[in-house]
């Protein structure tokens, strides 16, 4: 073996084993408009015909999403014609993940929204997980079931929150809050923000359709 | 997924080397056609943090981090750790930022430097911090290390726990592409934020676009004006002028895109139709030679008058501007990229008022440096005298040259290559290759003379080589040198003019399960002759070489041609996209106006090619 061949084994090796070694990556995969509107396991509220879909990329330690989930609440309701769908894509904190599971695993009773407004409704940035656990347990909610289900479902939970991830890396989301509402993407809007992506977002369709 | 994004940040810088500005344009064509025009405007954390260290002492460093402005980061989020142990930092005091929504919180905006003690030149330095955009998005912890000894900066992979596992996952590219800002729909005003953004940009490229051969043409002819308006011409004299020349230029590139916005129907593509094309080159003919002082001996005194009072006595403001409304649209051959763009913008917004500002603020941007030809022209040029003429003849060589480009695009390159040589030929015994020296001459007169019959010599070498069959200018014999090599790409292209062809031709590809890629084309278009330069590159012959290749030839400009592009709402030539085997185009690929291999093998790979 002469210098060269030496000096090139040298240099790739570590090339080679960190290949060997890095973590498995899934083969690639394609995300298209349906996976990201109709996930059968987000949890969706609204008006499930309605004709435009709003899509909340949320944690619940960004202070942002919870000073617009009011106005969120408030334009879907008074619209009337908006399906909601929840993308927990916990980025900020540890604790934001432990939110997250908290409030996917009241889905399996039903309590995903008593459980997320009572996430969002606790002020601040910097939650603890104790501060987040307290405040569910006063929701309303079965804690034990709640605990159970986390337990038992945490594989579909994680998948789930793996998956709204993916997506909102895929379609190059920055940060939280973000929401996509018919084709747009956007980030906090107040109530007067949602009421015009709305009209805006129908005019696109109505063009588009066209 | 932010990793295949720097990936393929550090592909496109390849080939950024070989034209920035043209390269920043058309990546701001091609989020514009993506992007549906709405201006993107949060950006990922890597560009709004940015970190840098440096060594200033053998046991300490410095760590400066800067934030773009209307960012900021949150003082508590900001954390050191050095060989596995927290570091414990005394941070300046930050900002108080008191939020009604949630409290008081310290921040720092803008920039933030750091000195950090007894820090050896050994292991690395991991830095973290997070924070938020004013218009109330929060970015991710970002989290990077600092080698100590090599004080380079790399990210610290995301931790599983904190975020779930990357995968390599490819979204349909155009996927909720286009951002809503509360105030660009369609109630809002004219300058509101997005629309400012959108003038703004166009003003940018504008000037990036001046910094490229687009805008060469313009220079001789202002010059020429300039020149023509008479000696006594004061500096701001020549800017009046010349800004007369500018705005009018712009405003032909408004009226372009407000016509492009109500109609739909491109109008720079009529004005490079052979037609135009030619007339336009008749009227730069005229031009130069009135610049020579030709035309009162041949021509018709009305016609000839007001065709060379355009630059003979371009003193006047209102002509200046006629000159600068006309050769905007007929000069450019950068044009179409831009246009291109309006016409998509409008299709997309139906805004034609919005376009034509963004079109003419791209004619500002353009002229811009014009403007100081206009300024400083006249006092570059001499006063008066014998120069003054020759500065003439000479611009009156580069009307003909022009002439020449825009005839080019009508020629088979061939015969543009004997006319090149025609050219030069005239320029060089314009030079004096032919005059008489005596022994008396100065030596100005030999110079002249040597320098004439060199470029003579040229321009006949050209008329020889293109008799001969080539068409490189810079090796023009070649074809007498060499035995015919290959010629033409390696595989047969399908040619179709119409959109019925277009679509059997498609057929026929989809039913044998192959994707297609599609270009339109045509003879005129340089920046289409400069593409296919580009794609006969060997790697991506081999790529291509996978797919049908339907070139779809948009060289005469009829009603065919129109139907042709309505078929896959194209905007002009070149445009290139990938159909899948399927039979639909593949979101992403389409690919509008001058590209490079690299960008060209990018979008194809999005097609699975």
């Amino acid at each position: 073996m002469n210098r060269r061949q030496l000096l090139s084994v040298v240099t790739t090796a570590p090339l080679v084993t960190a290949w060997a070694f890095r973590t498995p990556v899934a083969l690639a995969q394609s995300v298209n408009t349906s996976d990201i509107l109709n996930d059968p396991e987000a949890p969706t509220f609204g008006n499930p015909k309605g004709d435009v879909t709003i899509v909340a990329f949320l944690d619940y330690n960004c202070p942002f999403c919870k000073k617009a989930a009011p106005d969120l609440d408030r334009i879907v309701k008074e619209d009337g014609k908006v399906r909601l769908v929840y993308k927990d894509w916990p980025i900020l904190s540890e604790a934001s993940l432990y939110g997250a599971q908290l409030a996917l695993a009241a889905k399996y009773q039903g309590k995903y929204h008593s459980v997320h407004h009572a996430l969002m409704a606790i002020p601040g940035r910097k939650i603890p997980k104790e501060q987040m656990l307290a405040a569910v347990k006063e929701s309303g909610v079965d804690f034990n079931r709640l605990q159970a289900d986390m337990q038992q479902q945490d594989a579909a939970i994680m998948g789930l929150i793996r998956r709204n991830s993916a997506q909102a890396d895929a379609i190059g989301l920055r940060g939280t809050p973000s929401y996509l509402i018919g084709p747009f993407r956007t980030s906090t809007l107040d109530y007067s923000g949602f009421k015009e992506a709305l009209v805006e977002a129908r005019r696109r369709q109505a063009l588009s359709k066209r | 997924m932010r990793l295949t994004y720097r990936r393929r940040r550090v592909i496109t810088m390849a080939s950024v080397g070989k034209n920035l500005a043209l390269w920043l344009f058309l990546s701001f064509l091609a989020g514009l056609s993506a992007s549906g025009g709405e201006a993107q405007t949060l950006r990922s954390w890597d560009d709004v943090f940015q970190l840098r260290a440096e060594r200033t002492a053998a046991e300490s460093i410095a760590v400066t981090l800067s934030i773009t402005p209307g960012n900021y980061i949150y003082r508590d989020r900001l954390t050191f750790r050095h060989e596995g142990r927290d570091l414990s930092v005394e941070k300046p005091a930050g900002e108080e930022k008191d939020d009604p929504n949630f409290g008081r919180v310290d921040i720092y905006r803008n920039s933030l430097s750091l000195e950090l003690p007894d820090i050896a030149a050994k292991g690395s330095l991991e830095v973290a911090y997070q924070g938020c955009s004013e218009r109330g998005i929060c970015y991710p912890p970002v989290r990077q290390r600092i080698d100590l000894v090599s004080m380079n900066i790399s990210d610290v992979p995301k931790d599983v726990a904190e975020t779930p596992k990357e995968t390599q996952i490819n979204a349909e590219a155009n996927l909720f592409s286009s951002t809503f800002e509360p105030g660009s729909g369609a109630d809002s005003q004219l300058l509101s934020g997005g629309a400012m953004m959108t003038i703004v940009s166009f003003l940018g490229f504008g000037l990036l676009l001046a910094f490229t051969p687009c805008i060469f043409p313009m220079i001789p002819i202002v010059s020429g004006m300039l020149a023509g308006a008479g000696s006594a011409l004061s500096a701001r004299r020549g800017f009046a002028l010349t800004l007369a020349y500018v705005l009018a230029m712009a405003s032909a590139y408004g009226v372009a895109g407000l016509i492009a916005g109500w109609t739909g129907y491109n109008l720079q593509f009529a004005l490079q139709s052979p037609l135009a094309l030619g007339a336009a080159a008749v009227v730069l003919v005229l031009l130069a030679l009135s610049m020579f002082g030709f035309y009162q001996l041949s021509l018709p005194v009305g016609l000839s008058a007001r065709l060379a009072g355009n630059l003979q006595n371009a003193g006047s403001i209102p002509r200046a501007a006629a000159l600068g409304f006309g050769s905007a649209l007929i000069v450019g051959p950068c044009v179409t990229p831009p246009l291109a763009a309006a016409m998509l913008y409008a299709l997309q917004t139906g805004d034609a008022i919005r376009s034509s500002a963004a079109l003419f603020a791209l004619g500002c941007g353009m002229g811009a440096p014009l403007l100081l030809v206009g300024a400083l022209g006249p006092r570059i040029l001499p006063r008066s005298g014998p120069w003054l003429e020759a500065a003439k003849q000479i611009f009156g060589v580069g009307f003909l040259a022009i002439a020449v480009i825009l005839i080019a695009r009508l020629l088979p390159d061939r015969f543009v290559l004997a006319l090149w040589g025609v050219f030069i030929l005239g320029a060089g015994v314009f030079v004096g290759a032919f005059d008489k020296l005596a022994s008396a001459s100065s030596w100005e007169a030999r110079l002249s003379k040597a320098a004439g019959l060199i470029v003579s010599l040229y321009g006949a070498i050209l008329i020889v080589g293109a008799a001969a069959g080539s068409t490189d200018p810079f090796q023009p014999l070649a074809a007498l040198a060499s035995r015919p090599s290959e010629i033409g790409s390696p595989h047969d292209n399908m040619r179709v003019t119409r959109a019925a062809e277009l679509d059997k031709a498609v057929a026929a590809s989809v039913a044998a399960g192959r994707p297609v890629v599609v270009h339109f084309t045509a003879d005129w278009c340089t920046i289409c002759k400069a593409n296919e330069a580009a794609m006969s590159d060997s790697a991506l012959q081999r790529k291509l070489a996978t797919a049908s290749l339907i070139v779809a030839d948009l060289t005469n400009y009829n009603a065919d041609a129109r139907l042709l592009m309505s078929r896959f709402a194209i905007a002009g030539p070149p445009t290139l996209f990938v159909v899948d085997a399927k039979g639909v185009e593949v979101k992403g690929t389409r690919l509008i106006g001058a590209f490079t291999a690299e960008t060209l093998a990018d979008r194809l790979s999005l097609a699975g090619l």
